[in-house]
């Protein structure tokens, strides 16, 4: 189980997942702001 | 010698005494540079936690236009700066991995690239306070920008603070690949610090 808090390893694969999901969201929102 | 070893043995003390204060009970099973580490992250994020509520209170609760009308919030430099910042993450566990491996080259420019990163996303979140053209009392929208940024600042500056020792001590030979808890202690922050900055930036210029 990750726990970003055990080992700087963790923490920055957390990092990366925080940074692919703000990515998605980011695009999503954009592309519905510009379809609707 | 031999008369002093049993002498203590017989009194129940080592030869060497302890002196000063009883050691820590260890009752956890964390480390207690970790445990620390882990409950001031916890803390911190309550404290951004409550600058969030006022952001949401004001642009959802309350329905304010943001940022506030006649305003602009500079997207593009924020998202280079973003690119910057997450650079160094990247340079920061380049710098942990090398130090696991006994590469101390990789060590020192690891380090001291992110130290060099940090400091020029805090150099260009100072210049855009400067040219932003509005201040925090000009508007609630205002007042919560400056405070969730300048929260977020304040944190990068403490992370330099903790990059620099970290630095200074790889230049001068610390770290081992044994020992290298003095770079795994202040690089989970410096992650704590990049993953808040993602939030701030996603929610306060992109969304």
């Amino acid at each position: 189980m990750l726990n970003p808090l055990r080992s700087e390893s963790e923490a920055f694969r957390l990092l990366l997942y925080v940074v692919a999901f703000f990515a998605v969201l980011i695009a999503t929102v954009l592309i519905a702001r510009a379809v609707f | 010698m031999e008369a002093a070893s049993i002498s203590a043995h017989a009194t129940g003390h080592d030869e060497h005494e302890h002196h000063g204060p009883p050691p820590a009970n260890h009752s956890s099973r964390v480390e207690a540079p970790l445990l620390g580490m882990l409950i001031f992250i916890i803390s911190e994020v309550m404290v951004f936690g409550a600058f969030f509520t006022a952001y949401f209170f004001i642009r959802v609760a309350q329905g304010d236009p943001w940022p506030a009308v006649g305003t602009h919030l500079p997207v593009e430099v924020a998202g280079v700066n973003t690119a910057i910042l997450v650079s160094s993450s990247l340079t920061l566990h380049w710098a942990q991995t090398s130090i696991k491996n006994g590469n101390r080259f990789g060590l020192k420019a690891g380090i001291l690239t992110t130290f060099l990163l940090g400091c020029t996303f805090l150099f260009v979140q100072i210049n855009e306070y400067a040219n932003i053209g509005f201040a925090p009392q000009d508007a609630a929208q205002q007042t919560i920008f400056y405070s969730l940024t300048g929260l977020h600042g304040a944190h990068v500056f403490i992370g330099l603070l903790l990059l620099l020792f970290v630095t200074i001590r790889s230049f001068r030979g610390h770290y081992s690949p044994e020992s290298h808890r003095g770079v795994e202690v202040p690089g989970i922050y410096w992650h704590f610090v990049d993953i808040m900055w993602i939030v701030v930036y996603t929610t306060v210029y992109v969304l």
